[in-house]
């Protein structure tokens, strides 16, 4: 059924946009063109987490932090192998989903723990990225309590999802 | 964010200075060209979803969208320009649907018009990051795939938990925005 949703909707913009008398080949041809600028603008700010992130990883500081945490995320219901991606899911999106694949090579995909780390993945963003790639284009250096704000509502969330994976 | 760079840099660096130090430059390059890969496959989805981005508008359509969402955002963001309401209503429903690659332009593109020049985040823009961070997944399509093409017996029985979950997430993000405003408000007076 899902997979239906996306070509209805494209459908439904094209049919629309016909019956607008919007010329659809030259509408779409420039708002494709804007994705040039857009990436050359995204990419210095892609580049210099993803450096950072690497760092991390390589240097062992992640796997050690997430050791250090497991007792505390264990008492709050969260299993201790989702430690690693819990920590590294606000950074890196391809990073968190490479986590994800070893999660389910190891644990089997209908394991109790995969579909915590699904529901998690799925409820959670990768809120650095997404700050620093939604301001790129302005002048804010500012963020106030924005970052603190969106991991702790995410935090929550990756307990309750560990919850409800438990009881559905 | 720059404290915060600073800090990882700092740490992983010195860590490896210690253990593996020509590893460093390396992994950095390699680190940058994988973001370099990133950016080409992103620049491909990003002129899928701007070409489709510019139907919507030119059709009239966006309109239409904004105008339904309108009550929540005109509550939510406080923002009167039509424009501005526009691409957040378009950010929102790209988020919901799990595009999160499809709401960034947008994203961007609101962002770039609430900017006031201060250098500091506007509530509506503090509430726009949070909100997409956060947002509710109506279909966690990504997840999905993978699950699905891992061999799952049923891949899509993730759906509600992370429809329930999103919706104590954003909620609470929400609640945590009005708060912290409220609050640095009352410390200004």
């Amino acid at each position: 059924m899902s997979i239906l949703i996306l070509p209805l909707i494209f459908i439904a913009i094209f049919v629309y946009s016909y019956k607008k008398k919007v010329s659809t080949y030259d509408t779409f041809v420039s708002g494709a063109k804007g994705a040039i600028p857009l990436i050359l603008s995204i990419f210095p700010y892609i580049a210099t987490i993803m450096i950072a992130v690497s760092l991390l990883r390589l240097s062992g500081i992640t796997l050690f932090l997430s050791k250090q945490i497991a007792p505390v995320f264990s008492f709050l219901g969260i299993p201790s192998q989702l430690c690693e991606l819990i920590l590294l899911r606000p950074f890196t999106g391809s990073g968190s989903f490479a986590l994800l694949k070893d999660i389910i090579n190891q644990y089997g995909p209908d394991s109790y723990i995969t579909r915590c780390a699904c529901t998690i993945i799925g409820c959670s963003e990768t809120i650095f990225y997404v700050a620093t790639v939604y301001l790129s284009q302005t002048r804010v250096k500012k963020l106030l309590y924005a970052i603190p704000v969106a991991l702790i509502a995410s935090f929550v969330g990756a307990i309750v999802a560990c919850l409800l994976c438990r009881i559905m | 964010m720059n404290k915060i760079w600073f800090l990882m840099m700092l740490a992983s660096l010195s860590v490896l200075l210690v253990q593996n130090p020509g590893q460093v430059l390396p992994q950095m390059i390699f680190a940058s060209q994988e973001a370099g890969k990133l950016c080409l496959e992103l620049c491909g989805v990003y002129a899928v979803w701007l070409g489709i981005l510019e139907l919507v508008e030119k059709s009239g359509l966006s309109e239409k969208l904004a105008n339904l969402l309108n009550p929540l955002i005109k509550k939510l963001f406080k923002v009167d320009n039509k424009e501005i309401q526009k691409m957040i209503a378009l950010n929102l429903s790209a988020n919901m649907l799990g595009l999160g690659n499809a709401s960034t332009p947008m994203g961007i593109k609101a962002m770039k018009s609430l900017d006031n020049g201060s250098g500091i985040a506007t509530r509506a823009m503090i509430m726009l990051i949070v909100i997409s961070a956060t947002s509710i997944q109506l279909l966690p399509s990504t997840v999905i795939g993978i699950r699905a093409s891992a061999g799952s017996e049923s891949a899509s029985d993730i759906i509600l938990p992370t429809l329930l979950s999103t919706i104590v997430t954003t909620g609470l993000g929400i609640m945590l925005v009005l708060f912290c405003d409220k609050f640095i408000r009352r410390k200004k007076n």
